[in-house]
């Protein structure tokens, strides 16, 4: 071969392209499983004729992939507000689970006959405070001292996790159940519900896409958003055109921590009906949060649609066992769309060039000689 | 006296702690080269089931072990042809590959009409030395126990420590992870080093899997890492990048790991989530305290390039 691929960058990509890569991605993502499938000794379509059914086709399954979508939408909020500062918390999961205890907590601590909506408003605002501080522990630092965020709040994700076990398995808490003859929290009270729209499809899910609209109109129109956007592109310009980079910081861990604390709320709330660290743990809500934000570019109004992509995703492994698929295949799916979505990403802001010949060629950008 | 509680809790702290060792190892190799690698767990799982599997059909310690080392460096390839070819910010793609291989593990272990959840294990792994001095009072059981991969993960910890500083592989090494500009001007490669240091890292995730799958644990069960890869990530965070503190760490690991049981068995009740948790307390504990300290911070920092990806063009 005379000529030689390379990479250059581009400024805008053509719509053409802007669009097309995200659907090819996303097909070659599930072409990727069907082969996954195939060798699984299954057949694909049938496979995904079944995924399909369990997840978006009638209002039944529709309602199901919300419900696995709606702490998905927070959670990748709580990622892409940081992100957007370039803060990089992974702290999404345990403050998820914070949110989770001190709304759990307040619920069966309050009276049972509490009317609902203050009963409602009273979680959700203690599931905020319950993640917005516990990513305090990690934002402090960070304002003060400039602690590394992403070993602060995965570190503490991990405290989080073993403080919620201690509270139900391994300790006689408040929250746990003290008549169960097996380890599990208290029910809460009717009043700490959340309402149901259809089937088991809470107000949650609304909540959820209210935020992302209220986020996506403050991070536009703000003067807090357009600081935020500017101290991500440089600490040393918004130093010098007088932000308080460190209060910046502050407020903007404490968001994220408070959108993951409302998610960990709502589960709670809306579908688990106690503190249960299994399930709530179970799908690492807060690490596919910051994939959600990822795969949306961090744009508060992608993070639904891709939020609900992957909450069909999850939906959809429902009856797969009844051909012989392992259910586990979803967490697979949600893996390969994301790693797809990520690479194909490289091609909106880079274009592949054929050179005939390449005198000047840099060995830096050719991954395929590095491996040579 | 080898019955001791003492003893015996010394003696499964090691056992314990050794999948873990070969994981930060690995890390520390692949982090040195300035590329951060949050993708371990899933590493460490994909390398348990690639071995587990490998282990039932050929009944071969060694053929289980590399397969189960192929498995990680797998994802570690795709790590890097994320994150440094394709510049996908690192923290993202390590996330990405701890949920495609949790996902891909479980998916195999449960597939197929034996799924190996309910298969045993085909391998055996035994003492290498013989019962003479495996009898020995303390030491024998302590240090002369083991079986011949665990003496291997000793053998590793001194060859990655000599290469870090006592080679020129492992001066370019550590050259491009402090500062790739200079690295690069100097004649260095950056992309093949990340490449190949990214892949041995992996390796080195998918050997830890496959030792907890096949020696310790000697069953297959979804997620059976039980986030012993975060645990390497914060090991090799609290160990400063250092071989042979990471040893120590990693039995001090295995230690809390196992305390609760031989806490239980002295009469003390302990609850194990506390343990559990440790690690991960002192390491927060450690890095707020070296960001505070920035003489600390110097000797025990990581390598100045982590987390950022490399771009000619960008300079």
């Amino acid at each position: 071969m005379s000529g030689r691929l390379s990479i250059a960058p581009r400024a805008r990509a053509p719509v053409a392209v802007r669009l097309g890569v995200p659907i090819g991605s996303l097909i070659a993502a599930g072409l990727a499983g069907a082969v996954v499938i195939l060798i699984a000794g299954a057949s694909p379509t049938e496979a995904y004729r079944i995924m399909a059914e369990s997840s978006v086709v009638g209002w039944r399954s529709v309602t199901r992939t919300l419900v696995l979508a709606t702490p998905l939408i927070l959670t990748g909020l709580a990622a892409a507000v940081a992100f957007r500062m370039r803060v990089w918390t992974i702290g999404a999961e345990g403050q998820l689970y914070l949110g989770a205890i001190a709304a759990s907590g307040l619920a069966v601590a309050l009276p049972a006959g509490t009317p609902k909506l203050i009963m409602l408003a009273a979680i959700m605002l203690a599931g905020a405070v319950g993640g917005a501080l516990w990513a305090a522990l990690a934002a402090v630092p960070k304002a003060y001292f400039n602690t590394n965020e992403v070993i602060t709040t995965l570190m503490l994700n991990f405290v989080a996790l073993y403080l919620m076990n201690y509270l139900i398995f391994g300790s006689g808490s408040f929250w746990r159940d003290p008549d169960a003859t097996f380890p599990q929290g208290k029910i809460i009270p009717e009043s700490a519900e959340l309402p149901v729209i259809s089937y088991r499809l809470h107000y949650g899910f609304v909540i959820a896409v209210l935020v992302a609209v209220v986020l996506w109109w403050m991070l536009r129109s703000t003067t807090w958003g357009f600081e935020s956007r500017t101290i991500g592109d440089s600490i040393a310009a918004s130093l010098y055109a007088g932000m308080s980079v460190k209060v910046k910081f502050l407020s903007v861990l404490a968001l994220s921590g408070a959108l993951a604390g409302i998610a960990g709320t709502i589960e709670v709330s809306g579908v688990l009906t106690n503190l249960d660290p299994r399930a709530i743990s179970a799908a690492e809500l807060g690490f596919t949060g910051i994939v959600v934000a990822a795969v949306a570019r961090l744009n508060p109004l992608g993070v639904v649609p891709v939020a609900i992509l992957l909450g069909a995703v999850a939906a959809s492994g429902t009856n797969l066992q009844t051909i012989g698929v392992a259910a586990e295949v979803v967490f697979l799916l949600q893996g390969l769309i994301f790693l797809f979505v990520a690479s194909g990403e490289f091609f909106l802001t880079h274009r592949l060039v054929f050179r005939s010949a390449a005198p000047t060629e840099q060995p830096q950008d050719q991954p395929s000689e590095a491996l040579a | 006296m080898n019955d001791s509680v003492l003893i015996l809790s010394i003696v499964s702290a090691i056992v314990a702690g050794t999948p873990v060792l070969f994981a930060s190892l690995g890390l520390i190799l692949t982090e040195r080269s300035g590329v951060m690698n949050l993708g371990v767990e899933g590493m460490m799982l994909v390398g348990g089931i690639t071995a587990f599997w490998t282990g039932v059909q050929t009944e071969n310690l060694w053929l289980a072990l590399l397969a189960g080392g192929l498995g990680g460096a797998v994802l570690g390839l795709i790590h890097a042809l994320l994150s440094i070819s394709l510049r996908v910010n690192q923290i993202v793609s390590g996330l990405a590959l701890v949920i495609v291989g949790g996902g891909f593990s479980s998916f195999w272990g449960s597939s197929g009409d034996t799924p190996l959840t309910q298969t045993t294990n085909g391998v055996k792994v035994d003492p290498l030395l013989p019962e003479a001095l495996r009898d020995l009072p303390a030491v024998g059981p302590i240090l002369f126990g083991h079986d011949i991969v665990l003496y291997g993960s000793w053998l590793i910890v001194a060859a990655v420590a000599y290469f870090l500083y006592r080679t020129t592989g492992g001066l370019s090494l550590r050259a491009v992870g402090e500062d790739p500009g200079a690295a690069d001007a100097a004649g260095l490669s950056v992309t093949r080093i990340r490449y190949l240091f990214t892949l041995i890292g992996a390796f080195g995730a998918g050997v830890g899997g496959a030792y907890l799958a096949l020696a310790v644990l000697g069953t297959w069960q979804a997620g059976l890492t039980a986030g012993a890869g975060w645990i390497a990530v914060a090991l090799v965070i609290l160990s400063g990048w250092r071989p042979l503190l990471v040893l120590l760490a990693s039995y001090v690991f295995g230690a809390l790991r196992t305390l609760g049981f031989t806490l239980q068995i002295a009469g003390v009740e302990v609850a194990s989530d506390f343990l559990n948790m440790a690690p991960f307390v002192v390491t927060f504990i450690v890095v707020v305290a070296a960001s505070a300290n920035p003489d600390w911070a110097r000797k025990v920092g990581a390598p100045a390039s982590l987390g950022e990806p490399y771009s000619r063009e960008a300079r």
